[in-house]
């Protein structure tokens, strides 16, 4: 005889026909939404036009995987969008301000990295500190940093773009191929296989998911929570920072306003995607079909002249939106 | 412990509470306006004082509604939009029957402070509804109602400001001053002491602490979470309306640059550094007041020491940092004297 | 004691499912005016459910309610406390920032003009306080008064206004001997004015000395409805499990040699521990008892790392252990297994394998060089929860879905991933049922049988009584008795609350 099961107020696991019903929503939305532009405007499926949303994703995508890390934890990045412009401005002044023309591609190349992660490392470092030390809210601290980091871009670059940004940063970061595969599409690539690696595979990534589920019960267990979050945040800036230098090379200048709504952007392809803002859940793959929807979603406005001021609308309504879904979900779970 | 010690202990927790009740503030003003004395002579001048008691009362305005929500346990990032809403949609209303009944300033006056207002409860009413029924964090909701309200702000005006108000509007009232005071201080300060009022001698007042405090208890005991919750947004939205019309009055024209991130970031490092807890259930708007007077001062005190203004939100950024960290630290050490779960 | 015969209360076929679950499934409840009512029955057997549904919190699906003879629809709180019924409930339904005069009138304020009449409430509750004769300060922030005083500031709220029905839960879990008897004093005066109390309780001799009648609940349904005076304990406990117990506890057998932990003079910030001197010796069980809030569970959570220390050292087999943290703890063998498992203890949306592995993941059978062995991390768990005879044996599903009892056996597996030599019970087994005890006692006495040194920290006198060779008893933040073998009695446990006279009884801590 068993010991009886009580009945109990428990959280049922959801392995039922709904969840995987739930699974195909995204992707069958994706799809509509797809061809509801079309119907307006026939470019939209045109063989250029989905590369352009293929390259397109391969950005927002670097950016909604970084701050996938942090909601994970059960916090969030709203400084991404002035990190990047910060690492844009300070990578394009190191490397055209201050080094003299005879220095040699790779060291060019090198400064650039090095500032623009550095920076970079900066933002992440005071979000780790403030969040994991300090135990502030991560809403509060990175709206701090976001004002940091983007009052210093703004010093730094005078408010003007930075021109010229050497040609060998441009052809690593953007216009060169490997295999014939776009540097963009390919960054990108490396990051989503080597981040679901960590997530998965990792005591960190293990970590990661852990904390954000019950902190305290990760802490009593051992599990060094703050320089987990703290990496966490350090993580996601560094991740900010690459996608910054992509942009960069792609428009050649560093510009103080790169970063411009990234922040909102990436946090909207993460909740569509089906990461929680309370923590514990999330991956590559839903911050992937996130930034797909999100990319489509602008992409296709774009084409059909939507005014950018009724794109910020539509932007806020969908992050409203993807949050109902995410309440419902848990609370049906 | 024996009972003397005890004693000493007790009295010693109650001027430790007072302290914080009262909090930093006073102080912190006084050092800055000392330094300032002694630093630069130029910061005493009649023009300079009025100009920042001024800014000091529209920040005041938009700093305890805020603090409202924020006591409620609440978040409202909506201000700085709404500010720019409600400045366009006053001054384009105004405008507009100004154009149609040119005669009767009063009536272009009243129907754009109307629909300034309107404005601002609506967004606070859309705020109130995802917030206490949808269940939506106060975070993310009003992240969203910001994005919304800012894009149909600029839509309105396509980035130019909007003329047309009614002078008097303008001159006897904006950049007016009355009694040595600039004359919009009067309705800010009237505001204000309305909701001192409302916080202190009203169900209103006692049932958002309640909420914020404890809300299994408050629902337990009976309050309405949705009734009183939706209600700090509303006031929220239409305190940030005032502020909008306040400073449209001022300036001259309707714009929707007006208000924005800034002052939004300000209305909470003003809420926290008076004293209310990010938690909830802890807050009052007098201290509130004294430190949007602190943080207007100190803005001051950087611009005519030559402080580059785009270095500003970077201090801004870092006090609000700080604010709260200290705001932490001293709940914990408090919640570990007396027991409570940290 | 006078019971007049009209029922109070009259429930009939009440039942309430939850997701999942069927927590109450037609059960009848009758309640007398003037009768003190004892509702009995394991953790998950129904009584939170139906003090729920009677307090208005939620509607049942089913059944008959009637109060004062009229039938009973669509009841929320505050309409229940309108006519007269007064739940007090474990967890406070009060604001720690608000004054205790603000949490009295919470809801039903004294309105004139839209604004509030501070003075008519303070007048009434300065009465209610003076009649009850609780020491409670009107004007303290509800935070800041300790355990006793917010439990005695919830049960004037809840006799604010006029009460017809009580509804107590576990009431004298947090109070002194003085204040349990000012409680009972006011049950009999209630009881005289008619009201109607319904009870919960574990504790054998409360009931003994409160109740006129006792419902027995068991998995949501009723057992029986019976006459105090004409159930016998062991009946009660047999009707409560469903089975004979004859066993409670195991025998154990302590082999004391070395001292394993060794702590002197220590005091944590705040007081809760104050100039405290402990040892455990592997192969015992030292135990801990205490009335809830003495600083039983802070010694061992200091020891583990979670209480800032004050003063005072440890030493874990010889060595000082200075600034303990649960990482360092975990890496010197000790083991902590905390009271409140949902918030301390476990990731509850995350599956078995997760929870069990969690302190153990730096160890080589789960991870080379911070990569996880997933294959070797299931192959381990697995092993470990079938020897725990987890059923269904399922490490993938969420521990969420998990009973009290299975639970605590995730907690436990954690202890078998590595290697403990120290084990620091808390509270091991609250919220679960006598079955799944007996399984918790069996591991424990394993442990002990294998050299560990186990120490048990539990409010349930029987229980700690039972397991210990050596019993410590602490009040107030101190240890005020050692006791072992015929000196370890409940009566000298009881008795040793009363020795300490330098301690002022009611003293805020």
């Amino acid at each position: 005889m068993t010991a009886t099961n009580l009945p109990e107020l428990t959280v049922q696991p959801s392995a039922t026909l709904g969840k995987q019903l739930q699974l195909f929503v995204l992707p069958i939305a994706t799809t509509a939404l797809l061809f509801g532009f079309a119907l307006v405007d026939s470019r939209v499926v045109s063989p250029g036009n989905l590369i352009n949303i293929l390259q397109q994703t391969s950005y927002l995508s670097v950016f909604a995987v970084a701050q996938t890390i942090v909601l994970i934890t059960r916090g969030l990045d709203l400084a991404l969008g002035p990190t990047v412009s910060m690492v844009s401005v300070g990578a394009a002044l190191a490397m055209t301000q201050f080094l003299d023309p005879s220095t040699t591609s790779i060291s060019i190349l090198l400064v650039g990295l090095l500032i623009g992660v550095g920076l970079g490392w900066l933002v992440g470092l005071f979000n780790g500190f403030v969040v994991a030390i300090l135990r502030v809210n991560p809403f509060i601290a990175t709206l701090g940093s976001y004002n940091i980091a983007l009052g210093i871009a703004t010093t730094l670059s005078g408010g003007r773009p930075v021109q010229n940004v050497p040609d060998v940063f441009t052809n690593v970061f953007y216009s060169g191929s490997f295999l014939g595969v776009p540097a963009a599409i390919l960054f990108a690539v490396v990051i989503w296989v080597g981040l679901h690696l960590m997530l998965n595979r990792t005591i960190f990534g293990r970590s990661l998911y852990l904390i954000g589920t019950n902190v305290r019960a990760a802490s009593v267990a051992g599990i060094p929570t703050r320089r987990v979050l703290m990496l966490a945040y350090l993580l996601c800036s560094s991740l900010s920072a690459i996608g910054a230098l992509m942009l960069t090379a792609r428009t050649g200048s560093g510009e103080p306003n790169l970063g411009g709504s990234l922040s909102l952007q990436a946090l909207a392809a993460a909740l569509v995607g089906g990461v929680s803002l309370t923590g514990g859940t999330g991956s590559v793959g839903a911050a992937l079909l996130g930034s797909v929807f999100v990319t489509i979603l602008s992409n296709g406005m774009n084409l059909v002249q939507l005014n950018g001021n009724i794109q910020l609308i539509v932007l806020g309504t969908i992050v409203i939106f993807g949050v109902t879904l995410d309440q419902y979900r848990t609370r049906h779970k | 412990m024996n009972v003397v010690a005890h004693r000493n202990y007790t009295s010693a927790i109650a001027v430790g509470r007072a302290t914080m009740d009262v909090g930093i503030v006073p102080l912190l003003l006084l050092v800055v306006v000392a330094a300032m004395a002694l630093v630069e002579p130029h910061f005493y001048s009649t023009g300079n004082i009025l100009n920042m008691v001024r800014s000091a009362s529209f920040l005041a305005v938009v700093a305890c509604g805020q603090a409202l929500v924020l006591i409620a346990g609440g978040f409202d990032l909506s201000v700085g939009a709404v500010i720019a809403l409600a400045s366009v949609l006053a001054a384009k209303t105004m405008a507009w029957i100004g154009v149609a009944y040119p005669d009767e300033p009063g009536l272009a006056i009243a129907a754009g402070v109307l629909a300034a207002m309107a404005s601002g409860a609506g967004v606070g009413l859309v705020n109130g509804f995802c917030v206490a029924k949808l269940r939506i964090s106060g975070f993310v909701a009003t992240i969203g109602t910001m994005s919304v309200t800012l894009g149909i702000a600029l839509i309105l005006t396509n980035g130019i400001p909007v003329y047309g108000l009614p002078g008097s509007f303008v001159q006897q009232f904006g950049r007016a001053t009355w009694l040595g005071l600039p004359s919009t201080i009067y309705a800010a300060l009237g505001a204000i002491a309305l909701l001192v009022f409302v916080q202190r001698r009203t169900l209103l007042g006692r049932y958002i602490h309640a909420i914020g405090g404890n809300p299994e208890a408050a629902i337990v005991s009976g309050v309405s979470v949705f009734r009183y919750q939706t209600s700090t947004y509303v006031l929220s939205g239409v305190f940030a309306a005032l502020t909008g019309l306040l400073l449209t009055a001022q300036v001259g024209s309707g714009q929707a640059s007006l208000g924005g991130d800034r002052m939004m970031l300000q209305s909470i490092a003003a809420a926290v550094i008076g004293g209310v807890s990010l938690r909830g259930g802890v807050g009052r708007l007098e201290i509130v007041t004294l430190a949007s007077l602190f943080l207007t001062v100190l803005t001051n005190a950087l611009n005519l020491l030559r402080i580059d203004s785009r270095l500003q939100p970077v201090l801004l950024g870092v006090i609000l940092v700080v604010a709260v960290a200290l705001d932490e630290l001293s709940r914990r050490n408090s919640a570990l004297d007396s027991h409570e779960p940290t | 004691m006078s019971i007049r015969n009209e029922p109070l209360l009259s429930l009939r076929g009440i039942s309430k499912r939850f997701p999942g679950v069927k927590a109450l499934d037609g059960v009848d409840l009758e309640v007398r005016a003037g009768e003190l009512h004892v509702l009995f029955g394991e953790n998950g057997a129904g009584k939170s459910t139906l003090i729920n549904v009677i307090a208005g919190t939620f509607a049942p699906d089913e059944g008959e309610f009637y109060f004062l003879g009229e039938p009973i629809h669509d009841l929320h709180p505050h309409r229940a406390r309108m006519i007269g019924i007064s739940p007090v409930f474990q967890e406070f339904s009060l604001v720690p920032s608000l004054t205790v005069e603000q949490n009295l009138f919470l809801g039903r304020e004294m309105v004139s003009y839209g604004m509030i009449n501070k003075r008519a409430m303070r007048q009434m509750a300065q009465k209610l306080i003076a009649d009850l004769g609780f020491d409670l300060d009107l004007h303290r922030r509800v935070g800041e008064l300790s355990r006793a005083h917010q439990q005695m500031a919830e049960i004037a709220k809840s006799l604010l206004g006029e009460v017809k029905l009580l509804i107590l839960d576990e009431p004298t879990a947090s109070l002194t001997e003085r204040e349990t008897g000012r409680l009972y004093e006011l049950i009999a005066t209630l009881k005289a004015q008619g009201v109607g109390i319904i009870y919960v309780s574990h504790r054998m001799r409360e009931i003994r000395a409160l109740a006129d009648r006792i419902t027995v609940l068991r998995d949501g349904k009723l057992v029986k409805t019976t006459d105090a005076a004409a159930t016998s304990d062991s009946e009660l406990i047999e009707l409560m499990t469903g089975r004979k117990i004859d066993v409670l506890f195991p025998t154990i057998i302590h082999q004391p040699s070395g001292v394993a932990v060794d702590i002197e003079n220590l005091s944590v910030r705040g007081n809760r521990v104050n100039g405290v001197n402990f040892q455990a010796r592997s192969g015992e069980i030292t135990g801990i008892a205490g009335l809830v809030g003495c600083g039983k569970s802070e010694l061992v959570r200091a020891i583990y790392g979670l209480e800032p220390i004050r003063d005072g050292t440890i030493r874990l087999n010889d060595a000082p252990y200075g600034c303990p943290s649960p990482h360092i703890s975990i890496q010197k063998g000790v083991a902590y297994f905390p009271a409140d498992r949902v918030a301390e203890g476990l990731a509850l949306s995350r599956p078995i394998r997760e929870n069990a592995s969690m302190a153990a993941l730096e160890l080589e059978s789960f991870s080379r060089l911070g990569v996880l062995n997933l294959a070797g991390e299931s192959a381990r768990i697995q092993q470990i929860m079938n020897q725990l005879k987890l059923r269904p044996p399922r490490i993938e599903s969420a521990v969420g879905g998990l009973s009290g009892g299975n639970r605590q056996k995730v907690m436990l597996g954690r202890a078998l991933t590595r290697e403990f030599s120290i084990f620091l019970f808390d509270e091991p087994t609250v919220g679960i049922d006598v079955g799944a005890k007996l399984e918790v006692y069996n591991f424990i006495a394993g442990l002990v049988e294998n050299g560990a040194a186990v120490v048990v920290v539990s409010s349930e006198l029987p229980e700690v009584l039972a397991l210990s060779n050596r019993l410590y008893v602490m009040h107030h933040g101190r240890i005020v008795a050692e006791l072992q073998d015929d000196q370890k009695t409940e009566q000298n446990v009881l008795a040793s609350f009363f020795k300490d006279s330098s301690m002022p009884t009611d003293t805020v801590q």
